[in-house]
């Protein structure tokens, strides 16, 4: 069974509701850009003078004792809002109709044992209608259609039995049934007025006069038209959402941990319902200074796993603790399609994701943001140029080995150490560095290198290499000479 | 239960009568010698009753622990390549997998290219592998020079004291990086583990607990990874399965043939110390391995 509720005229209705001094007099709604605004909607009083939907300002302002207004779209949203609660608090299922705003069929099969029998909820929705401010047409029936067309034909509560839907849709024009204009054309021509007299005609006739459609409308006027219902499904995504008060300040993040643990499961639940993982964690803790502390947690993949994903909530906040004591948390899930990978008995030693995720958390913990991942050298001629990304290694695939001699790794002073140098020749000779004099045994240089010399950020230095001796040591070292400072500084040891 | 004639219950008579004739002995050469025979012939006695025992537990739980009192053949370990030809014919095919290969050298012996290169070549076979830099100073230009996949390295730096000279007091930034040391072997996943700690002085490294070395050794072994200490001076001990020591060859001087010098290459001599993975039949003398590093412009050339 099906249960329409349709509030006729609802921009006008909406528009009334805020303004209550205008039920009792003709208005108008005029929608548009001025000067080119036409009547949106008009109530009951105004059309009874000869107000109609399209006209023009000037010719709605010809109408004595007209109000004309500008459409409102919030008062409509509002308006729309509180019938859309009324009607979830019918049945779960409901169906927002296309055609026609703040219109929705409720699917109320089973509903009687709340609710009375049919004629008594459509009596309760009415009435808890009327007591929210608006006027609506209640039609219950075994056919979606025939519910809707009652709803739009008749005023008041309307009540098909089953198998008297053609009956009761007999006496309707042909207007409920949402004719295009040239149908409508055609069947005005042929003096067909209500629904009884296009049921009468034979389908297959009124097929081959104005084709597909003619099926459909025949249909719809003998009330056996049938209808795939889409009910309104709160987003799962919007509902993942836990939130817990507290009677009193909490300041230590273990005892916390037992409520996110919690939270954290119920969200799992929610999730593994739809087979899917969480694929980050957006902490809310409201605080007793009355801010909020905000952390997101991410892991790289989606994790169905609540001590991972708790442990990297607990790692998380360890790093970033809270200014004060917790009043409040609210723990936002997003939700993504599970992790899953083709493992193999002969694929290189790679790092479990989960075990991974926990594993980086905390060194990030004991080392700081920027000091666990993965070096990515930029494109810059910059010297050591690089920046860190988090790790995250491709899956295990074997790449081939590319045969090319070994170079010497330098290693580089972060940062640079001043050295002092004596120049001889206008080369350096001799080194003080970490005060021992080192002998300049073998030198090639200078390399002149610059770089973005068109900006403030702009750098310019002269590298040598040396070979650096002291008693029986040696060591070769790049050193460097900045003009613009007249310093000299070792980059790096050759090893 | 039948308790079977004892075969040592004769060498028992023996030794009893041996301690009789040497309270009875009158001479004190007599008396030494009776009683050393005695001696000699209770330990073969308890030996043999030994020997019969851990048969008896042996067979016992069999059915539950197989050979629980022998002692535990050793599989020769699995190995590394290292990438430099030189190295792994010296070292019979590589670095082991889950023990500490230890490689000491003071600056500019060529620690640092041989890590480089080794984790190199275990990167390229798909595997994921971890520098824990106490001084942080990789330099990702050499490690992407060297053929490491990026990608696969997990680089973690220590950042204490960053004010301070690594070699002035680096008690924080080694201890950083034991614990990430140690996190890592825990976690598992990783083929092979560097732990550069080459600006450390020795007189800091040595004061590192021996129980550490033996915790990080253990762990290594369970995630059978390939743990490299690159130091001054070797400071794992026994705890090193391979210890490697890095010196430089004969210095090969700057190309003088252009118009400027050109630093183009480094030769370095690699020791091989100890090798626990040996047996002790086999054991060969150190090895020596004479290999080179090229600077990158060389290639270029």
């Amino acid at each position: 069974m099906y249960a329409v509720l349709h509030p006729p005229d609802f921009a006008a209705q909406a528009a009334a509701h805020e303004r209550p001094g205008l039920r009792k007099r003709p208005f108008a709604l005029l929608d548009g850009e001025p000067p080119e605004d036409t009547v949106f909607a008009a109530n009951h009083a105004a059309r009874s003078i000869g107000v109609l939907v399209g006209m023009t300002r000037l010719q709605a302002a010809t109408f004595p004792g007209l109000v004309c207004l500008p459409r409102v779209v919030e008062h409509e949203n509002a308006a729309q809002d509180t019938l859309h609660t009324i009607a979830c608090s019918f049945s779960p299922r409901i169906e927002c109709v296309q055609d026609h705003p703040a219109t929705y069929a409720l699917d109320v099969r089973g509903m009687n044992t709340l609710h009375g029998d049919v004629s008594q909820l459509a009596n309760k929705l009415r009435r808890r209608v009327m007591a929210s401010g608006y006027l609506v047409n209640v039609a219950i029936a075994q056919n979606y259609h025939t519910a809707l067309c009652m709803a739009y034909g008749r005023t008041g509560i309307s009540v098909v039995p089953p198998g008297f839907e053609a009956s009761a849709l007999g006496q309707l024009p042909l207007s409920v049934l949402n004719l295009e204009p040239s149908h409508e054309e055609i069947f005005h021509s042929w003096g067909i007025r209500t629904c009884a007299e296009l049921a009468a005609i034979s389908e297959t006739d009124l097929i081959a006069r104005i084709g597909q459609a003619g099926k459909r409308l025949h249909a719809l006027a003998r009330g056996e038209s049938p209808h795939l219902m889409f009910p309104i499904e709160p987003s799962f995504e919007a509902g993942l959402v836990e939130r817990m008060n507290l009677d009193f300040p909490v300041e230590i993040l273990e005892s916390l941990l037992f409520l996110l643990s919690r939270m954290t499961d119920e969200l799992l639940e929610r999730v593994r319902a739809k087979a899917r993982a969480i694929s980050s964690l957006r902490v809310i803790l409201h605080l007793d200074n009355g801010k909020q502390h905000e952390r997101i947690v991410r892991p790289a993949l989606p994790l169905q796993d609540t001590p991972t994903l708790l442990k990297l909530l607990q790692l998380d906040l360890e790093a970033h603790p809270p200014s004060a004591a917790i009043l409040g948390l609210e723990l936002h899930g997003q939700s993504a399609q599970p992790h899953r990978a083709q493992h193999g008995l002969f694929l290189p030693q790679a790092p479990e994701p989960g075990r991974l995720e926990v594993l980086l958390a905390r060194l990030r913990k004991l080392l700081g943001e920027q000091h666990a991942g993965s070096p990515e050298l930029l494109d810059d001629h910059r010297p050591n140029a690089f920046r860190v990304v988090p790790f995250g290694p491709p899956p295990p695939a074997k790449s081939e080995p590319r045969r090319l001699s070994v170079p010497t790794a330098l290693r580089v002073y972060r940062p640079p150490q001043a050295i002092g140098v004596v120049l001889t020749n206008g080369a350096p000779s001799r080194i003080l560095w970490n005060g021992l004099k080192y002998l300049v045994r073998e030198i090639a240089g200078p390399w002149r290198v610059s770089g973005q010399w068109w900006t403030e950020a702009g750098w310019c230095r002269e590298e040598w290499d040396v070979r650096l001796a002291i008693d029986t040591a040696e060591c070769v070292c790049r050193i460097a000479f900045d003009p613009r400072s007249r310093c000299w500084y070792v980059q790096g040891t050759y090893d | 239960m039948v308790v079977p004639q004892r075969p040592d219950c004769k060498l028992s008579r023996l030794s009893l009568a041996a301690l009789r004739s040497a309270v009875e002995s009158p001479s004190p050469l007599e008396l030494f010698t009776w009683v050393t025979f005695a001696l000699f012939s209770l330990i073969l006695v308890f030996m043999a009753s030994a020997a019969r025992l851990r048969l008896e537990v042996e067979a016992t739980l069999a059915n539950r622990v197989p050979a629980a009192l022998s002692l535990k053949v050793k599989q020769s370990p699995e190995l590394f390549p290292t990438g430099i030809g030189q190295i792994d014919r010296a070292l019979g095919g590589g670095i082991p997998r889950g023990s500490i290969t230890e490689i000491s050298g003071a600056a500019s012996t060529g620690k640092t290219s041989f890590g480089l290169a080794t984790v190199a070549a275990i990167t390229q076979t798909g595997a994921a592998c971890a520098w824990v830099d106490v001084s942080d100073s990789l330099s990702p230009e050499s490690a992407a020079a060297a053929n490491v996949v990026l990608k696969r390295l997990l680089w973690l730096r220590a950042t204490a004291e960053r004010k301070q000279k690594v070699t002035e007091k680096p008690w924080s930034r080694l201890e950083q990086a034991l614990k990430a040391t140690d996190l890592l072997l825990q976690a598992g996943g990783f083929s092979a583990v560097v732990l550069d700690m080459s600006d450390v002085l020795p007189r800091h490294t040595m004061r590192i607990p021996l129980a550490t070395w033996y915790r990080l050794r253990l762990s290594a072994e369970q995630a059978r990874t390939a743990l490299i200490f690159l130091t001054q001076s070797p400071c794992a001990g026994s705890c090193a399965a391979l210890s490697l020591r890095c010196q430089p060859a004969e210095t090969a001087p700057f190309n003088r043939n252009g118009e400027t010098a050109l630093f183009e290459q480094q030769r370095y001599v690699l020791t091989r110390e100890r090798n626990r993975n040996e047996s002790v039949l086999h054991k060969k003398p150190p090895m020596r391995a004479e290999w080179a590093a090229e600077t990158l412009w060389t290639r270029v050339r």
